[in-house]
């Protein structure tokens, strides 16, 4: 049989050749075997030819048949080394089991970091819109001369958007209220959405039962229909099927219920109940009246193919014709357009971005110090590699088989680390943290698996490439030529894992340099003064509808009726109603202009906001007055109009003047101004507060109203009494939920706080694995310096010499590690600067203290390594080495 | 060595003629083209254009393995080999050829049908 291998190919079968050559071999046996015979050369050769039959279309079938054969054998090749491959990896992760749990249990952590942050980026910023064209979907809104946006239009200025665009393919508008829905027992808060007529159809909005709204039922005064969102008909309704013959009382109005929306039917903002919005006779493009009673939320969708720009170009002519056409109530104001995507997530888009390049950094320190493992191991491992080496297994083999052990250990790091991400989501969004928006779509889908994996093997390459080229022996640098003839064990073995330690070490400086900024931002946000005392103070929400409630007289006298029977149940200090509390926005905007002042330059926006307040409001939120008096009983409707302004209204309006006494003009009324306020927080502590101005309820009265309370004690314990005195007063009256103000304080930084804790645990993490890794080069420095540390010993070193010698290498790492760190934060600061508040990039307090806290770890990392050095015996070691 | 026209090779009955040589023992396709000389007297006229391709297709199939070897002549050539797949499909190709050949038979010497 040994001639039949003696010819056998190296380089696989090359079908053409072979075809050629098989056939060559027939024709020349048949001519010869005639030829013996007794035929002339020529006359054989024409014999046999002609007997062969169609040559070439012989050879051209064997050609394809061996083509597709070398193919196929080529795969089952492959295949079945796979196999060999990873049921060696197998068995060889099986034998060291201590190392696989290690390696698993830092990728895990890595992987499962980076599935769970993917999904939420995912399901927040990068899955669309759940709406048709939705990456074409802009939110209109109203531009000052100051440069500030506001959301909301005026019905007007809707219809002329809507009538001379020539970017929108359609332009819709709703607006949100809380209604008082009376017919289920306890009267119940309810949001409630006023839809124009083509805004489901804008938002592609289905039925899954009944119907819409038809056009006729948006001609004032002929609505009294409603239509269900999916969630509250299985909520409120259980899901009913015969809720299309009922109907809803809210507030003093009944609604039939003429259909339910489709599950996936979900506004931008929370609703529960929809109704047609009245199309009264300021919804006309050439009106002038109303055209400054901005409430629409206006959405509309762009032509294809129209930019961003174009849209905003065309919204601004579109102002600037109205500015002429109605200059009393146009004259500065133009329009402008915010995707709505960018509306929804903007602000969460960034910090989202900079956590999943968090948990990025830390899968690269997880990478590397399972490389650092591998290596460590490899030097373990080279008698194995040697023998398979001998036994004919080629570099590029054994290169594929430890690339295979480590895809293999990553894919087990990604399966445990998707695990991880599993419960790691979910906790998340059971926290609801922050009120990020869209979370209830993050999850671990198709996408987010497919992302993990696709990490898992990637992670696998990176921590593995490097070790396998070096265990066997490709000649990459000198440092790697002397490592692979040492296999990991030489001093360029041993420099090669110190630079993966400084690489872990600088990785986690980063995160430590970020983590660290965003704590103090924190600690800075905390220390400002929200201007209120929030402590023993609660607040809860009044809606007043219905005919009850027709009158201003009516609404104030329920609301006094209600202050005095709070005010006096037992350990209730204050009582007071207002249109706006602190943390919650600066109110409703309203033109304001100081009397007898010279007139203010074109760009300041002649507006202000304005809150109604009863007299104890400043009392019951306890915010001092600064000079002058608050209001009292005595400014009632009937009274001069008065009002207060805050130190922020006097800033930005009357600058060297006095504001007390001055007559300011709201939207043609004339007030005095009594009394100055403190500023309060209106917005958040990293947003400075805006001018306001405060004004008696009794004076503006509005239907939607906090009401303040502050006692002596724990106000939350006076519920049921406030509950019952509501209930006593109307009881039609819903209270949802009372809010300490402490509350609205923790609401304000629960963004800052959510990121700054994530990216803290997360440099936590990192800073803990290069940690390990430090342990683990000193561990690795220490068994094989035993010889000459035993040796120093000998000569008279003591203990704590060889103490201080293994510490200080490892704090020398850290050092290194540090300063690149810091360098590569420094750099890279830009993308957190605008989440910073009050610390610059290069605060002093956080370098110093990374330093410490990067040092320290280092140290300790190296201590237990360290004493074991200490305690060696140098007899044996000598004996030994 | 006879050139007559014989008759055409009925479809199948090449690859199990194929077989058939290989199960004597490994052979070079000229060897088994000179087997299926030899047995049918050069009855069936085997065009060696559509021979080789039969080996190549029953390789592909798994019934016979090729390997490269020296010929008697000391030159590099292509042999073949049955398998184990191979040997199981001869025999039962056999089989059927004789179920076959014998209904055919029995057709041609069947009366009339009443």
């Amino acid at each position: 049989m040994a001639r039949w291998t003696r010819f056998r190919r190296i380089f696989g079968p090359e079908p053409k050749e072979d075809v050629d050559e098989e056939l060559a071999f027939h024709i020349e046996m048949r001519v010869r075997e005639l030829v013996e015979r007794g035929e002339s050369p020529e006359h054989a050769r024409e014999r046999t030819l002609r007997r062969f039959g169609n040559y070439e279309q012989s050879r051209r079938e064997c050609v394809e048949i061996d083509e597709r054969l070398g193919r196929r054998m080529a795969r089952t090749e492959y295949l079945t080394e796979l196999r060999q491959d990873i049921g060696y990896a197998l068995r060889m992760l099986r034998r060291a089991p201590g190392f696989t749990l290690v390696a698993v249990a830092t990728l895990a952590l890595g992987v499962g970091a980076n599935s769970a942050i993917f999904s939420v980026v995912h399901g927040v910023l990068l899955q669309s819109l759940p709406y048709p064209a939705a990456d074409r979907l802009y939110h209109v809104r109203t531009l000052y001369p100051d440069g500030t946006a506001y959301l909301h239009a005026s019905a007007p200025d809707f219809m002329s958007v809507r009538a001379d665009t020539r970017v929108f393919e359609q332009a819709d508008a709703f607006t949100t209220g809380v209604y008082t829905m009376l017919d289920s027992g306890e009267p119940k808060e309810i949001r409630g959405v006023q839809v124009s007529d083509r805004l489901f159809d804008l938002l592609g909005f289905r039925v899954a039962l009944g119907r819409g709204f038809r056009p006729d039922e948006h001609t004032p005064g002929a609505g009294g229909v409603a239509v269900l969102s999916h969630g509250f008909w299985q909520r409120e309704f259980g899901g009913d099927r015969t809720v299309l013959q009922r109907s809803v009382r809210l507030g003093g109005a009944s609604y039939a219920i003429v259909g339910v929306l489709a599950p996936e039917a979900e506004l931008t903002e929370e609703a529960e109940i929809y109704m047609p919005q009245p199309f009264d006779a300021s919804f006309n493009a050439s009106t002038a009246t109303r055209r400054r009673a901005e409430f629409l939320n206006v959405i509309a969708r762009a032509r294809p193919g129209v930019e961003a720009v174009a849209v905003d170009e065309d919204l601004r002519r579109i102002g600037t014709a109205l500015q002429r056409q109605f200059p009393g109530t146009n004259e500065t104001l133009t329009f402008n357009a915010i995707p709505l995507r960018t509306l929804i997530v903007g602000d969460v888009q960034t910090p989202l971005f900079v956590l999943l390049g968090a948990v990025g950094v830390v899968l690269l320190v997880a990478c590397a110090n399972v490389a650092n493992l591998l290596l460590a191991r490899a030097s373990a491992r080279q008698g194995e590699l040697a023998v398979r080496a001998a036994l004919g297994a080629g570099r590029g083999r054994l290169t594929r088989q430890l690339l295979t052990e480590s895809l293999v250990l990553g894919l087990a790091g990604g399966a445990a680390g998707l695990a991880i991400a599993y419960w790691g989501t979910r906790a998340l969004v059971a926290a609801q943290p922050a009120n990020i928006p869209r979370l209830d779509r993050v999850g671990l889908n198709t996408t987010v698996v497919l992302f993990t994996l696709g990490i898992a093997l990637l992670t696998g390459l990176a921590f593995g490439l490097l070790p396998a080229l070096q265990a066997t022996g490709v000649r990459l640098t000198r440092a790697l030529r002397e490592g692979g003839r040492g296999g990991g064990a030489g001093s360029a073995g041993h420099r090669l894992r110190a630079t993966l330690v400084i690489a872990e070490m600088a990785l986690a400086v980063v995160l430590l340099t970020g983590a660290g900024l965003l704590i103090r931002s924190f600690i800075e946000l905390t220390r400002v003064d929200p201007g209120f005392r929030a402590e023993q103070g609660m607040a809860f929400r009044l809606v007043l509808q219905g005919d009850a409630y027709k009158e201003g007289a009516d609404t104030r006298n329920r609301v006094d009726d209600l202050q005095a029977r709070v005010r006096a149940l037992p350990g209730v200090t204050a009582v007071a109603a207002s249109t706006m509390l602190p943390l919650s926005g600066q109110g409703a905007m309203i033109d304001f202009r100081v009397e007898n002042a010279p007139p203010p330059p074109p760009d300041v926006n002649q507006e202000i906001a304005i809150v109604s307040i009863t007299p104890e409001y400043f009392h019951a939120i306890g915010t001092p007055l600064v000079r002058g008096r608050t209001f009292t009983d005595r400014d009632g409707d009937a009274a001069p109009l008065v009002a207060l302004v805050n130190e922020s209204a006097v800033r930005r309006w009357f600058g060297d003047r006095d504001p007390i006494g001055q007559r300011v003009n709201t939207s043609g009324r004339i007030r005095e101004i009594v009394g100055i306020v403190r500023d309060v927080l209106q917005e958040h502590p990293g947003h400075a507060p805006a001018p306001q101005l405060f004004v008696p309820f009794a004076q503006r009265t509005t239907r939607t109203l906090r009401i303040v309370v502050r006692a002596a004690g724990d106000p939350l314990t006076l519920a049921s009494a406030i509950r019952a005195q509501v209930r006593a007063v109307d009881p039609n009256l819903a209270i949802t939920r009372f809010t300490p103000l402490q509350q609205l304080v923790w609401n304000s930084i629960a963004r800052p706080r959510f990121y700054t804790s994530l990216l803290a645990l997360f440099a936590g993490v990192a800073l803990a694995l290069a940690a390990t890794g430090i342990f683990g080069v000193m561990s690795y420095a220490v068994a094989q310096r035993a010889r000459e540390i035993s040796i120093r010993m000998a000569l008279g070193a003591r203990a704590g010499d060889v103490l201080r010698m293994i510490v200080g290498r490892a704090i020398v790492l850290a050092a290194i590690g540090a300063v690149l760190g810091i360098a590569v934060a420094l750099a890279l600061g830009r993308v957190i600067q605008s989440q910073l508040f009050g610390v610059t990039l290069l605060d002093p307090l956080t370098l110093v203290s990374v330093l410490l806290v990067l040092s320290s770890s280092a140290a300790a990392a190296s201590f237990l390594p360290a004493r074991r050095a200490a305690a060696l015996d140098p007899a044996s070691a000598l004996r030994d080495g | 060595m006879a050139t007559l026209p014989g008759p055409d090779i009925l479809k199948g009955t090449l690859d199990l003629l194929i077989l058939k040589a290989l199960s004597w023992g490994p052979a070079h396709g000229y060897g088994v083209a000179r087997w299926i000389e030899y047995a049918t007297d050069d009855a069936l006229a085997v065009g060696e254009g559509t021979l080789y391709p039969a080996l190549h297709r029953l390789e592909e199939r798994g019934w016979v393995a090729a390997s490269w070897g020296a010929s008697d002549t000391n030159r590099r050539a292509k042999f073949y080999a049955l398998t184990k797949q191979g040997r199981a499909r001869l025999a039962v190709e056999t089989e059927n050829w004789h179920r076959y050949a014998t209904a055919v038979f029995a057709a041609l010497k069947a009366p009339a049908h009443e």
